[in-house]
Protein backbone atom coordinates (compact mmCIF):
# COMPACT_ATOMS: atom_id res chain seq x y z
CA UNK A 1 0.00 0.00 0.00
CA UNK A 2 2.65 2.65 1.34
CA UNK A 3 5.11 1.35 -1.82
CA UNK A 4 2.24 2.00 -4.15
CA UNK A 5 1.68 5.53 -2.67
CA UNK A 6 5.05 6.15 -2.94
CA UNK A 7 5.82 4.86 -6.93
CA UNK A 8 2.07 7.14 -7.28
CA UNK A 9 3.84 10.02 -5.96
CA UNK A 10 6.85 9.32 -7.86
CA UNK A 11 4.62 9.12 -10.66
CA UNK A 12 3.13 12.37 -10.09
CA UNK A 13 6.60 13.74 -9.61
CA UNK A 14 7.90 12.23 -12.78
CA UNK A 15 4.75 13.56 -14.97
CA UNK A 16 5.09 16.88 -13.23
CA UNK A 17 9.21 16.90 -14.51
CA UNK A 18 7.75 16.16 -18.05
CA UNK A 19 5.51 18.75 -18.24
CA UNK A 20 7.51 21.95 -16.36
CA UNK A 21 10.46 21.03 -18.16
CA UNK A 22 10.28 21.46 -21.80
CA UNK A 23 8.18 24.83 -21.03
CA UNK A 24 10.71 25.72 -18.65
CA UNK A 25 13.29 25.02 -21.18
CA UNK A 26 11.46 26.72 -23.95
CA UNK A 27 11.50 29.86 -21.82
CA UNK A 28 15.59 29.77 -21.45
CA UNK A 29 15.90 29.44 -24.49
CA UNK A 30 13.27 32.33 -25.78
CA UNK A 31 15.57 35.32 -27.34
CA UNK A 32 13.17 37.81 -26.49
CA UNK A 33 12.99 36.37 -22.79
CA UNK A 34 17.13 36.38 -22.60
CA UNK A 35 16.89 39.84 -24.29
CA UNK A 36 14.95 40.88 -21.14
CA UNK A 37 17.12 38.69 -18.83
CA UNK A 38 20.00 39.79 -20.17
CA UNK A 39 19.21 43.67 -20.87
CA UNK A 40 17.88 43.75 -16.68
CA UNK A 41 20.79 42.53 -15.52
CA UNK A 42 22.99 44.48 -17.27
CA UNK A 43 21.44 47.66 -15.71
CA UNK A 44 20.92 46.36 -12.38
CA UNK A 45 24.53 45.81 -12.51
CA UNK A 46 25.50 49.59 -13.65
CA UNK A 47 23.10 50.78 -10.75
CA UNK A 48 25.02 48.95 -8.07
CA UNK A 49 28.62 49.81 -9.50
CA UNK A 50 28.44 52.80 -11.07
CA UNK A 51 26.93 56.14 -10.06
CA UNK A 52 26.40 59.90 -11.35
CA UNK A 53 27.65 60.33 -15.50
CA UNK A 54 28.91 56.81 -15.70
CA UNK A 55 26.06 55.43 -14.76
CA UNK A 56 23.83 57.49 -17.73
CA UNK A 57 26.17 56.71 -20.47
CA UNK A 58 26.44 52.98 -19.08
CA UNK A 59 22.52 52.79 -19.51
CA UNK A 60 22.83 54.85 -22.84
CA UNK A 61 25.34 51.72 -24.04
CA UNK A 62 22.78 49.45 -22.65
CA UNK A 63 19.48 51.32 -24.73
CA UNK A 64 21.65 51.22 -27.79
CA UNK A 65 22.43 48.33 -28.01
CA UNK A 66 19.60 46.05 -26.66
CA UNK A 67 15.89 48.79 -27.66
CA UNK A 68 15.62 49.85 -31.34
CA UNK A 69 15.19 53.12 -30.57
CA UNK A 70 15.13 53.61 -34.71
CA UNK A 71 11.99 51.70 -35.08
CA UNK A 72 10.66 53.30 -31.64
CA UNK A 73 10.96 56.59 -33.31
CA UNK A 74 8.96 55.84 -36.53
CA UNK A 75 6.12 53.87 -34.48
CA UNK A 76 6.10 56.88 -32.42
CA UNK A 77 5.50 59.47 -35.53
CA UNK A 78 2.82 57.27 -37.07
CA UNK A 79 1.42 58.70 -40.15
CA UNK A 80 3.30 61.79 -40.06
CA UNK A 81 6.66 59.63 -40.96
CA UNK A 82 5.45 59.30 -44.41
CA UNK A 83 4.94 63.31 -44.70
CA UNK A 84 8.64 63.88 -43.64
CA UNK A 85 11.23 64.61 -45.98
CA UNK A 86 14.53 62.14 -45.89
CA UNK A 87 16.34 64.74 -44.20
CA UNK A 88 13.61 65.42 -41.47
CA UNK A 89 13.30 61.96 -40.92
CA UNK A 90 17.19 61.69 -39.87
CA UNK A 91 17.08 64.27 -37.59
CA UNK A 92 13.84 63.59 -36.04
CA UNK A 93 15.25 59.97 -35.23
CA UNK A 94 18.32 61.69 -33.32
CA UNK A 95 16.56 63.68 -31.48
CA UNK A 96 13.42 61.19 -30.59
CA UNK A 97 16.71 58.40 -29.62
CA UNK A 98 17.97 60.98 -27.51
CA UNK A 99 14.76 61.85 -25.73
CA UNK A 100 13.78 58.41 -25.47
CA UNK A 101 17.24 56.88 -24.15
CA UNK A 102 17.34 60.28 -21.61
CA UNK A 103 13.48 59.30 -19.90
CA UNK A 104 14.84 55.63 -19.78
CA UNK A 105 18.35 56.46 -17.86
CA UNK A 106 16.39 58.32 -15.68
CA UNK A 107 13.55 55.64 -15.14
CA UNK A 108 15.95 53.07 -14.92
CA UNK A 109 18.14 55.35 -12.12
CA UNK A 110 14.98 55.23 -9.80
CA UNK A 111 15.24 51.37 -9.50
CA UNK A 112 15.39 50.98 -5.50
CA UNK A 113 16.32 46.67 -5.49
CA UNK A 114 12.92 45.47 -6.93
CA UNK A 115 13.50 42.17 -8.51
CA UNK A 116 12.04 41.55 -12.03
CA UNK A 117 10.22 37.96 -12.66
CA UNK A 118 9.71 36.83 -16.33
CA UNK A 119 6.44 35.40 -17.30
CA UNK A 120 4.71 33.98 -20.52
CA UNK A 121 6.14 34.85 -24.40
CA UNK A 122 3.63 35.23 -26.52
CA UNK A 123 4.16 35.93 -30.73
CA UNK A 124 1.87 38.65 -32.53
CA UNK A 125 2.40 39.89 -35.88
CA UNK A 126 6.16 39.65 -35.83
CA UNK A 127 6.52 40.45 -32.55
CA UNK A 128 7.13 38.62 -29.35
CA UNK A 129 5.45 39.95 -25.96
CA UNK A 130 7.71 38.97 -22.24
CA UNK A 131 5.28 39.48 -19.91
CA UNK A 132 7.07 40.45 -16.41
CA UNK A 133 6.53 41.93 -12.64
CA UNK A 134 8.85 44.20 -11.42
CA UNK A 135 8.02 43.00 -7.63
CA UNK A 136 8.53 46.13 -5.14
CA UNK A 137 9.78 46.34 -1.33
CA UNK A 138 6.04 47.96 -0.67
CA UNK A 139 3.35 47.57 -2.47
CA UNK A 140 1.65 45.51 -5.33
CA UNK A 141 4.03 44.33 -7.89
CA UNK A 142 3.77 45.93 -11.71
CA UNK A 143 3.17 44.74 -14.26
CA UNK A 144 5.53 45.18 -17.06
CA UNK A 145 5.31 43.56 -20.60
CA UNK A 146 8.08 44.00 -22.82
CA UNK A 147 7.84 44.19 -26.94
CA UNK A 148 10.52 42.92 -28.68
CA UNK A 149 11.50 42.45 -32.52
CA UNK A 150 13.68 41.08 -35.04
CA UNK A 151 14.20 43.94 -37.64
CA UNK A 152 17.37 42.26 -38.99
CA UNK A 153 19.93 42.94 -35.78
CA UNK A 154 18.65 40.25 -33.51
CA UNK A 155 16.42 40.68 -31.15
CA UNK A 156 15.40 44.39 -29.57
CA UNK A 157 13.21 45.88 -27.62
CA UNK A 158 10.67 47.87 -29.48
CA UNK A 159 8.31 49.22 -26.95
CA UNK A 160 7.67 48.86 -23.41
CA UNK A 161 3.60 48.38 -21.77
CA UNK A 162 3.47 49.27 -17.92
CA UNK A 163 0.50 48.31 -16.09
CA UNK A 164 -0.97 48.55 -19.79
CA UNK A 165 -0.01 52.02 -20.68
CA UNK A 166 2.36 51.16 -23.74
CA UNK A 167 5.39 54.10 -23.84
CA UNK A 168 5.44 54.34 -27.79
CA UNK A 169 1.35 54.48 -28.12
CA UNK A 170 1.75 57.39 -25.37
CA UNK A 171 4.36 59.14 -27.15
CA UNK A 172 2.76 58.76 -30.80
CA UNK A 173 -0.29 60.20 -28.94
CA UNK A 174 1.59 62.89 -27.49
CA UNK A 175 3.76 63.78 -30.58
CA UNK A 176 0.45 64.02 -33.16
CA UNK A 177 -1.38 66.58 -30.84
CA UNK A 178 2.14 68.57 -30.58
CA UNK A 179 1.93 68.19 -34.28
CA UNK A 180 -2.19 69.27 -34.77
CA UNK A 181 -1.44 72.26 -32.70
CA UNK A 182 1.61 73.37 -34.62
CA UNK A 183 0.34 73.81 -37.76
CA UNK A 184 0.27 70.11 -39.31
CA UNK A 185 4.08 70.71 -39.51
CA UNK A 186 6.46 67.20 -38.69
CA UNK A 187 9.25 70.27 -38.53
CA UNK A 188 7.86 72.04 -35.23
CA UNK A 189 8.04 68.72 -33.46
CA UNK A 190 11.76 67.82 -34.87
CA UNK A 191 12.68 71.75 -33.56
CA UNK A 192 11.38 71.74 -30.12
CA UNK A 193 12.93 68.13 -29.68
CA UNK A 194 16.43 69.03 -30.93
CA UNK A 195 16.13 72.41 -28.39
CA UNK A 196 14.85 69.64 -25.71
CA UNK A 197 18.18 67.47 -26.37
CA UNK A 198 20.08 70.80 -26.24
CA UNK A 199 18.73 71.79 -22.73
CA UNK B 1 -18.65 66.59 -70.61
CA UNK B 2 -22.68 66.72 -69.01
CA UNK B 3 -23.46 67.41 -65.81
CA UNK B 4 -23.89 63.57 -65.11
CA UNK B 5 -20.94 62.49 -65.92
CA UNK B 6 -19.26 64.90 -63.59
CA UNK B 7 -21.92 63.79 -60.88
CA UNK B 8 -20.45 60.15 -61.62
CA UNK B 9 -16.99 61.28 -61.60
CA UNK B 10 -17.35 63.01 -57.77
CA UNK B 11 -18.82 59.48 -56.96
CA UNK B 12 -15.97 57.79 -58.09
CA UNK B 13 -14.11 59.89 -56.56
CA UNK B 14 -15.73 59.80 -53.17
CA UNK B 15 -16.25 55.61 -53.29
CA UNK B 16 -11.83 55.73 -53.99
CA UNK B 17 -11.56 58.29 -50.72
CA UNK B 18 -13.95 55.75 -48.88
CA UNK B 19 -11.58 53.02 -49.76
CA UNK B 20 -8.69 54.56 -49.05
CA UNK B 21 -9.67 55.59 -45.60
CA UNK B 22 -11.16 52.19 -44.84
CA UNK B 23 -7.50 50.75 -46.08
CA UNK B 24 -6.29 52.82 -43.37
CA UNK B 25 -8.48 52.14 -40.76
CA UNK B 26 -7.83 48.32 -41.54
CA UNK B 27 -3.76 49.11 -41.75
CA UNK B 28 -4.81 50.75 -38.27
CA UNK B 29 -5.80 47.75 -36.75
CA UNK B 30 -3.12 45.20 -38.58
CA UNK B 31 -0.57 47.96 -36.46
CA UNK B 32 -2.46 47.06 -33.32
CA UNK B 33 -3.25 50.08 -33.14
CA UNK B 34 -6.02 50.33 -30.01
CA UNK B 35 -7.21 53.47 -31.16
CA UNK B 36 -5.60 55.29 -27.76
CA UNK B 37 -3.40 57.12 -29.87
CA UNK B 38 -6.44 59.20 -31.10
CA UNK B 39 -9.08 59.29 -28.65
CA UNK B 40 -12.18 61.14 -29.27
CA UNK B 41 -11.82 63.96 -27.30
CA UNK B 42 -14.79 66.84 -28.96
CA UNK B 43 -14.57 68.76 -26.27
CA UNK B 44 -10.91 69.15 -26.12
CA UNK B 45 -10.86 73.18 -25.97
CA UNK B 46 -13.06 73.10 -22.57
CA UNK B 47 -11.04 70.13 -21.64
CA UNK B 48 -7.93 71.41 -21.96
CA UNK B 49 -9.39 74.36 -19.99
CA UNK B 50 -10.20 72.71 -17.19
CA UNK B 51 -6.92 70.92 -17.05
CA UNK B 52 -5.29 74.37 -17.18
CA UNK B 53 -7.07 75.03 -13.77
CA UNK B 54 -6.50 71.78 -12.24
CA UNK B 55 -2.34 72.16 -13.52
CA UNK B 56 -2.64 74.99 -11.40
CA UNK B 57 -4.61 73.95 -7.92
CA UNK B 58 -2.25 70.91 -8.20
CA UNK B 59 1.01 73.11 -8.60
CA UNK B 60 0.00 75.15 -5.81
CA UNK B 61 -1.86 73.09 -3.36
CA UNK B 62 -2.42 69.71 -4.13
CA UNK B 63 1.15 68.39 -4.93
CA UNK B 64 3.51 70.49 -2.29
CA UNK B 65 0.91 68.74 0.51
CA UNK B 66 1.77 65.78 -1.36
CA UNK B 67 5.39 65.83 -0.89
CA UNK B 68 5.20 67.46 2.77
CA UNK B 69 3.04 64.48 3.40
CA UNK B 70 5.07 61.83 1.87
CA UNK B 71 7.91 63.09 3.61
CA UNK B 72 6.91 64.43 7.05
CA UNK B 73 3.98 61.47 8.01
CA UNK B 74 5.71 58.00 8.81
CA UNK B 75 5.89 55.59 6.13
CA UNK B 76 3.22 52.86 8.16
CA UNK B 77 0.63 55.93 8.96
CA UNK B 78 1.16 56.07 5.30
CA UNK B 79 -0.13 52.80 4.28
CA UNK B 80 -2.38 52.76 6.96
CA UNK B 81 -4.48 55.83 5.50
CA UNK B 82 -4.33 54.63 2.28
CA UNK B 83 -6.17 50.75 3.64
CA UNK B 84 -8.52 53.01 5.56
CA UNK B 85 -9.33 54.78 2.44
CA UNK B 86 -9.51 51.66 0.06
CA UNK B 87 -11.24 49.55 2.93
CA UNK B 88 -13.97 52.40 2.51
CA UNK B 89 -14.29 51.41 -1.18
CA UNK B 90 -14.65 47.51 -0.44
CA UNK B 91 -18.31 47.42 -0.54
CA UNK B 92 -18.60 48.83 -3.75
CA UNK B 93 -16.28 46.84 -5.49
CA UNK B 94 -17.65 43.80 -3.95
CA UNK B 95 -21.15 45.17 -5.61
CA UNK B 96 -19.30 45.78 -8.75
CA UNK B 97 -17.44 42.56 -9.26
CA UNK B 98 -20.89 40.71 -8.46
CA UNK B 99 -23.00 43.08 -11.14
CA UNK B 100 -19.97 42.06 -13.32
CA UNK B 101 -21.16 38.14 -12.38
CA UNK B 102 -17.72 37.53 -10.78
CA UNK B 103 -19.52 36.13 -7.10
CA UNK B 104 -16.26 34.65 -6.53
CA UNK B 105 -14.35 38.04 -6.54
CA UNK B 106 -17.25 39.56 -4.33
CA UNK B 107 -17.30 37.27 -2.36
CA UNK B 108 -13.76 37.92 -1.66
CA UNK B 109 -14.46 41.88 -1.66
CA UNK B 110 -17.07 41.29 1.42
CA UNK B 111 -14.62 39.09 3.18
CA UNK B 112 -11.76 41.99 2.69
CA UNK B 113 -14.58 44.29 3.68
CA UNK B 114 -15.43 42.31 7.32
CA UNK B 115 -12.02 41.19 8.21
CA UNK B 116 -9.95 44.58 7.67
CA UNK B 117 -12.78 46.57 9.55
CA UNK B 118 -12.92 44.07 12.85
CA UNK B 119 -9.66 42.52 13.20
CA UNK B 120 -7.56 44.78 10.58
CA UNK B 121 -8.69 47.98 13.51
CA UNK B 122 -11.65 50.11 11.03
CA UNK B 123 -9.31 49.01 7.68
CA UNK B 124 -5.90 50.70 9.24
CA UNK B 125 -4.19 47.01 8.03
CA UNK B 126 -4.93 44.83 5.48
CA UNK B 127 -4.91 42.21 7.19
CA UNK B 128 -6.90 39.98 4.42
CA UNK B 129 -4.32 40.44 1.77
CA UNK B 130 -2.10 38.04 4.25
CA UNK B 131 -5.21 35.31 4.66
CA UNK B 132 -4.88 35.56 0.43
CA UNK B 133 -7.74 37.55 -0.21
CA UNK B 134 -7.26 39.18 -3.05
CA UNK B 135 -8.15 42.85 -3.84
CA UNK B 136 -10.23 43.61 -6.82
CA UNK B 137 -10.07 47.48 -7.75
CA UNK B 138 -13.44 47.22 -9.42
CA UNK B 139 -15.53 50.12 -10.24
CA UNK B 140 -18.75 51.16 -12.30
CA UNK B 141 -16.82 52.39 -14.84
CA UNK B 142 -15.21 49.19 -15.29
CA UNK B 143 -19.07 47.31 -15.50
CA UNK B 144 -20.10 49.71 -17.99
CA UNK B 145 -17.14 49.28 -20.30
CA UNK B 146 -17.45 44.86 -19.30
CA UNK B 147 -20.86 45.19 -20.83
CA UNK B 148 -20.55 47.94 -23.21
CA UNK B 149 -20.09 45.64 -26.77
CA UNK B 150 -17.16 48.29 -27.97
CA UNK B 151 -13.39 48.59 -27.75
CA UNK B 152 -12.81 49.17 -24.21
CA UNK B 153 -10.83 51.93 -25.50
CA UNK B 154 -13.82 53.60 -26.38
CA UNK B 155 -15.05 54.94 -23.07
CA UNK B 156 -17.16 57.40 -25.13
CA UNK B 157 -15.55 61.18 -25.15
CA UNK B 158 -13.08 61.84 -23.09
CA UNK B 159 -13.82 64.36 -20.34
CA UNK B 160 -11.54 66.72 -17.60
CA UNK B 161 -13.51 66.55 -14.50
CA UNK B 162 -12.55 69.60 -12.05
CA UNK B 163 -10.38 68.61 -9.04
CA UNK B 164 -10.56 64.91 -10.13
CA UNK B 165 -8.90 64.83 -13.48
CA UNK B 166 -8.76 62.45 -16.93
CA UNK B 167 -11.84 60.50 -17.34
CA UNK B 168 -14.51 60.14 -20.11
CA UNK B 169 -17.97 59.74 -20.45
CA UNK B 170 -18.11 55.94 -19.20
CA UNK B 171 -16.01 56.72 -16.41
CA UNK B 172 -17.79 59.84 -15.38
CA UNK B 173 -21.27 57.68 -15.06
CA UNK B 174 -19.53 55.45 -13.29
CA UNK B 175 -18.00 57.68 -10.60
CA UNK B 176 -21.55 58.90 -9.83
CA UNK B 177 -22.72 55.62 -9.56
CA UNK B 178 -20.69 54.56 -7.59
CA UNK B 179 -21.37 57.27 -5.13
CA UNK B 180 -25.02 56.99 -5.24
CA UNK B 181 -24.84 53.06 -4.23
CA UNK B 182 -21.42 54.82 -1.38
CA UNK B 183 -22.97 52.69 1.97
CA UNK B 184 -21.31 54.83 4.33
CA UNK B 185 -22.75 57.76 2.27
CA UNK B 186 -26.30 56.66 2.33
CA UNK B 187 -26.21 56.00 5.81
CA UNK B 188 -24.73 59.36 7.07
CA UNK B 189 -27.08 61.10 4.88
CA UNK B 190 -30.16 59.37 6.24
CA UNK B 191 -28.76 58.73 9.66
CA UNK B 192 -27.20 62.43 10.24
CA UNK B 193 -28.06 64.84 8.36
CA UNK B 194 -26.48 66.36 4.91
CA UNK B 195 -24.13 68.75 6.48
CA UNK B 196 -22.66 65.51 8.72
CA UNK B 197 -22.41 63.90 4.88
CA UNK B 198 -20.91 66.74 3.27
CA UNK B 199 -18.34 66.56 6.01
CA UNK B 200 -17.67 62.75 5.52
CA UNK B 201 -17.70 62.96 1.48
CA UNK B 202 -15.00 66.22 1.57
CA UNK B 203 -12.85 64.25 4.44
CA UNK B 204 -12.96 61.34 1.89
CA UNK B 205 -12.63 62.75 -0.71
CA UNK B 206 -9.51 64.86 -0.14
CA UNK B 207 -7.61 62.08 1.71
CA UNK B 208 -7.89 59.60 -1.70
CA UNK B 209 -6.68 62.94 -3.31
CA UNK B 210 -3.46 63.02 -1.60
CA UNK B 211 -2.94 59.24 -1.23
CA UNK B 212 -3.40 58.97 -4.91
CA UNK B 213 -1.28 62.12 -5.74
CA UNK B 214 1.92 60.30 -3.67
CA UNK B 215 1.59 57.11 -5.34
CA UNK B 216 1.27 58.85 -9.16
CA UNK B 217 3.51 61.02 -8.57
CA UNK B 218 6.65 59.32 -10.25
CA UNK B 219 4.82 58.46 -12.85
CA UNK B 220 3.27 61.79 -13.81
CA UNK B 221 6.15 63.07 -13.31
CA UNK B 222 8.03 60.97 -15.46
CA UNK B 223 5.12 61.26 -18.14
CA UNK B 224 5.03 65.10 -17.88
CA UNK B 225 9.08 65.99 -18.11
CA UNK B 226 9.04 63.27 -21.34
CA UNK B 227 6.05 64.81 -23.52
CA UNK B 228 5.85 67.69 -25.88
CA UNK B 229 2.48 67.92 -25.38
CA UNK B 230 1.26 66.60 -21.85
CA UNK B 231 -2.08 66.87 -21.84
CA UNK B 232 -2.50 64.27 -25.00
CA UNK B 233 0.19 61.80 -23.02
CA UNK B 234 -1.96 61.76 -20.06
CA UNK B 235 -5.07 61.41 -22.29
CA UNK B 236 -3.31 58.85 -23.78
CA UNK B 237 -2.23 56.95 -20.59
CA UNK B 238 -5.13 56.97 -18.86
CA UNK B 239 -7.31 55.45 -21.95
CA UNK B 240 -4.91 52.71 -22.31
CA UNK B 241 -4.92 52.41 -18.36
CA UNK B 242 -8.38 51.61 -18.04
CA UNK B 243 -8.79 49.87 -20.91
CA UNK B 244 -6.30 47.02 -20.11
CA UNK B 245 -8.18 47.09 -15.96
CA UNK B 246 -11.37 46.41 -18.62
CA UNK B 247 -9.64 44.01 -20.96
CA UNK B 248 -8.97 41.44 -18.13
CA UNK B 249 -12.50 41.68 -16.39
CA UNK B 250 -13.49 40.48 -19.53
CA UNK B 251 -10.77 37.93 -20.51
CA UNK B 252 -11.93 36.05 -16.61
CA UNK B 253 -14.82 35.15 -18.78
CA UNK B 254 -13.55 34.18 -22.21
CA UNK B 255 -12.40 30.84 -22.97
CA UNK B 256 -8.59 31.47 -24.15
CA UNK B 257 -7.77 33.28 -21.22
CA UNK B 258 -9.02 30.44 -19.15
CA UNK B 259 -6.72 28.12 -21.11
CA UNK B 260 -3.87 30.03 -20.44
CA UNK B 261 -4.48 30.82 -16.70
CA UNK B 262 -4.67 27.04 -16.32
CA UNK B 263 -1.41 26.60 -18.17
CA UNK B 264 0.09 28.89 -15.50
CA UNK B 265 -1.21 27.33 -12.89
CA UNK B 266 0.08 23.57 -14.30
CA UNK B 267 3.16 25.68 -13.99
CA UNK B 268 3.22 27.01 -11.00
CA UNK B 269 2.08 23.36 -9.25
Amino acid sequence: MLARRRNMLHLAAGAAAVVVAPRLAAADLDPAAQLIQRTAGQVIELIKTKTGAARESGILQVLEADFDLSYMGRSALGVHWNQATPEQRERFLKAAASAEAHAYAERFGQYGGQTLTLGRVTSRGGSSFVESKLNQSDGEPISITWEVRNEGQGPRIVDVKIEGVSMVMTRRSDFNSYIQNHGGKVESLIGELESRAKR
Amino acid sequence: MGEGSVKKLADIRRSAMAAVAATMLLAGCATRDTGAADVWDPLEGPNRFIFAINQTVDMIAIRPVSVLYREVVPKPAQRSVHNAVQNLGEPVTALNDAVQGDGNQAMTSMARFLVNTTLGVAGLFDVATSFGLKKSDNDAGQTIGYYAGVQPENGGFYLMLPLIGPSNARDAVGLVADSAVDPFGIAIYSLASSSAYWIYAGTRYGTTVIDTRVRTMTALDDLQRNSVDYYAALRSAYTQRRAEQIRQRRDRTSPQAELERRDNLALVR
